[in-house]
């Protein structure tokens, strides 16, 4: 008997309602982190059963067959033929879709076959009583030789009787030998037999599993899998065809219980997805539809949370100033108000555009929209080097390259992943969003153009629609330079499309926003500590001087109170250790139209984009006495020194906005394309050719608009 | 000697059976998704810009390339 707690798989093909089932089953008890050595997500999450037990419930990602495709699929397969994993199942749920049930009854059989202990959940039985059709689980259940519990989870039907099951198959996990579903040929039991002999794997079919894919099965060492190849070699193993075979062979054999089990009553009309798809998918108006979507994504974002992002920047400037005048001044309130506090607004404002943008994409994701994007546009991704697929992780990085990177995995041709990976930071994120929030009302001013356009929303559109541009350009660039060795394909399903869960969609919104304050949050508060340190001391005297020959200065000109201290506050942070850092980055900068201000902005934003505004809120709140202004009013009244011009003027904003959006500023998506490619090449390679985009353009801007 | 007719032979709205796959790399693909001989398969439209078709087999919809549909050899009786 293992350690009290037993590992419980959630297995099944895409769209077969696994995902919702894991949500249902664990509630708020799940988190995210990454299978061992490969950055999938894991999702896992703690059951409760009804005697006080545990068990640790894992959602696998969904696979089709043993025979994958993608690298999400051969992680599945990578822990389901290595006994030793940590994540090696106790007991698979598996989910399918009865609806789809030949379909999904593959992949089934062959976990089956593995000899692992199986529940087997038929979902969306709603359906098929809303079809018409009828359904008997008894001939399916006999066939399998494991437990079958008809459900429904988006309605909520039966869940209790899976409950229950699970309690009772969990309590006493013995081992009922369920009879191999596939009759090997000769070939297939000579190599799996040798196999097992030399790996102790549990069954022969694991073996035989094991003898198609040895070459990319991580568990296995170097020796293992010379001697593999010797056994699979002279045995003239085809790979290929005994795949093909197998496949055939199992749907062959359960294709008549599939006609046992459900009744279908032939009714040959349009069904409402079809009817969709008529228009949604047409040849005109499928494109220009996700362009209007598209569209009025971005300006939901834009104007949605401009309200609620109001409340909270005005809320910190209250309670900033609550705590400036109810505390004595020292260097800790100081601190307090200036660092932590700045760093902190400067996190938390960006949570309502945050939250949209996810709560869109989700929705997209949900009804299976996403999917016509990818049919749609596969061969304009193709001429750009990608994939169709390519789609998703291109709309996705509208919310943020790393999850993005993430969902290349299901491309896979190498070189259009590749190139995936490469150009999605290209596409302007959700860390973007802020830097351009704060800049783009410098650039245009708040006013509508043909009474229906926000001036400052299409300023935004461009910005996003440059992003595009560079990603797609250099897609090409990279299409031409790259080598090729293809393995590309599309072959997608088209999920009928349902209306999102919200639960799903909540769950996903909460665990990205949270993840967004969380992380980006130690990141941005980390520095703007570090900043308020910086930028409050200097070097050994500089500061005492720096403050003397202000007073000196000021005296001279006989200057107001007021207009002393702004004087002493802009003498203090030139001759502080920023200040020195500043002036040693500003002749780099100079050319974009930058001060040395916006070039440690500049400098510290390499680590995340969104602390370009913490880094300006704490630049700034410690550099004048206007306390109570939000930064935007902040930077308005910032002039360039000995003159009127506005430092923000349209062409030193819009030069920055075009270097945000192109640089490669984002530590974490060069770990994860570090982690997805394996590699430090391509981060490098990443980073030097959006750098030299960013100040490119920026560059060109500046000199043109000056 | 006639020609094999393959999914790219079909006009929009029409449907056959399939008779067998050109074994391939996309064969094991092609199968796990579900088009396997015997089956009903009927063309709905080509991709907005080409390049792709929009098919629909028995209750489900799927999108294959031209080359991907080409390996997909149909019944020769409609």
């Amino acid at each position: 008997m293992k350690a009290s707690k037993i590992n419980i798989a959630l297995l099944g093909n895409p769209n077969s309602g696994k995902s919702s089932l894991f949500n249902h089953l664990t509630g708020l008890r799940q988190h995210v982190s990454n299978f061992p050595g490969v950055t999938v997500d894991k999702r896992s999450g703690t059951l409760r059963l009804n005697n006080g037990l545990e068990a640790n419930i894992i959602d696998f990602p969904g696979t089709y067959s043993m025979y994958p495709n993608s690298s999400e699929e051969k992680i599945v397969i990578n822990i389901l033929t290595d006994q030793t994993n940590d994540n090696y199942p106790d007991l698979v749920i598996y989910v399918a879709d009865a609806t789809q049930l030949e379909r999904h009854l593959l992949f089934a059989t062959q976990i089956i076959d593995l000899g692992l202990p199986m529940i087997f959940v038929l979902n969306m039985i709603d359906l098929i009583s809303e079809q018409g059709d009828s359904i008997d689980i008894k001939p399916l259940a006999k066939y399998l030789g494991v437990k079958v519990i008809p459900v429904s989870v988006r309605n909520n039907e039966h869940l209790d009787n899976l409950s229950n099951e699970i309690l009772e198959v969990s309590s006493g996990l013995n081992h009922t030998e369920i009879p191999i579903k596939y009759v090997f040929t000769d070939v297939e039991n000579f190599v799996a037999t040798r196999i097992q002999k030399n790996l102790f794997t549990p069954s022969l079919y694991s073996a035989k599993v094991i003898a198609h894919h040895y070459k990319w099965l991580n568990h296995l060492d170097d020796d293992q899998k010379a001697k593999i190849k010797v056994i699979t070699e002279q045995s003239a193993f085809n790979d290929l065809n005994l795949q093909v075979r197998e496949t055939m062979d199992r749907y062959n054999h359960f294709a008549p219980v599939v006609r046992e089990t459900i009744k279908v009553t032939k009714t040959q009309h349009k069904t409402l997805t079809d009817k969709i798809d008529d228009v949604i998918t047409h040849r005109v108006w499928g494109p220009f539809i996700f362009f209007v979507i598209m569209f009025l994504m971005f300006q939901s974002i834009y104007s949605w949370s401009s309200v609620p992002m109001d409340l909270i920047e005005s809320g910190f400037t209250e309670v900033g100033n609550l705590i400036s005048n109810n505390l004595p001044e020292g260097w800790w309130t100081d601190l307090l108000v200036n660092g932590l506090l700045a760093g902190l607004g400067g996190v938390l404002v960006f949570v309502p555009q945050i939250a949209i943008l996810f709560f869109l994409i989700s929705m997209l994701e949900e009804s299976g929209y996403m999917s016509r994007a990818v049919y749609m546009f596969d061969i304009i991704m193709r001429k750009f080097g990608m994939n169709g697929r390519s789609m998703v992780a291109l709309i996705s990085s509208g919310a943020c390259a790393i999850p993005a990177i993430m969902s290349t995995r299901t491309i896979s041709d190498p070189k259009e992943r590749l190139i995936t990976i490469l150009v999605s930071p290209l596409i302007s994120c959700s860390a973007r969003l802020p830097v351009y929030a704060v800049l783009v009302g410098f650039v245009v001013p708040d006013m509508d153009i043909l009474g229906v356009f926000n001036a400052q929303g299409l300023v935004f559109m461009g910005l996003y629609l440059l992003g595009i541009v560079g990603a797609l350009v250099s897609a090409l660039a990279f299409k031409v330079i790259l080598k090729s060795d293809s393995n590309s394909f599309l072959m997608i399903e088209l999920p009928n499309y349902k209306p999102p869960l919200w639960k799903n969609v909540f769950l996903t919104v909460k665990e990205k926003v949270s993840s967004f304050v969380v992380e980006a949050g130690k990141i941005i508060v980390l520095i703007s500590i570090a900043l308020w340190f910086l930028a409050s001391y200097g070097p050994e005297n500089a500061m005492t001087e720096a403050i003397s020959k202000a007073e000196s200065v000021s005296v001279e000109k006989n200057l107001s109170d007021q207009d002393r201290d702004n004087l002493i506050a802009s003498y203090k942070i030139e001759s502080s250790y920023i200040g020195h850092l500043g002036h040693w980055i500003e002749p780099v900068v100079r050319p974009l139209g930058f001060d040395w201000k916006i070039g440690i902005a500049i400098l510290t934003s390499f680590a995340a984009r969104e602390v370009f505004v913490g880094t300006m809120a704490t630049i700034y709140s410690i550099g004048s006495d206007n306390d109570g202004q939000t930064l935007r009013q902040k930077m308005a009244s910032e002039k360039r020194p000995g003159s009127e011009i506005s430092v923000y003027n349209p062409a030193t904003s819009l030069s920055l906005l075009v270097f945000y959006v192109f640089a490669m500023q984002c530590m974490s998506t060069l770990a994860i394309v570090r982690r997805e490619t394996n590699t430090w090449k391509w981060p490098i390679v990443q980073f030097v050719f959006m750098s030299v985009l960013a100040y490119v353009g920026s560059f060109l801007v500046n000199q043109l608009m000056a | 000697m006639d020609q094999q007719r393959t999914l790219l032979d079909l006009s929009p709205d029409e449907s056959a059976y399939i008779d067998k796959l050109d074994v391939g790399m996309s064969t094991c693909k092609l199968l796990n998704l579900g088009v396997l001989p015997k089956a009903k398969v009927t063309m709905v439209r080509k991709a907005p810009f080409g390049g792709a078709y929009y098919i629909k087999l028995d209750g489900y919809q799927l999108a294959v390339r031209t080359e991907e549909a080409a390996t997909i050899i149909l019944d020769k009786q409609i």
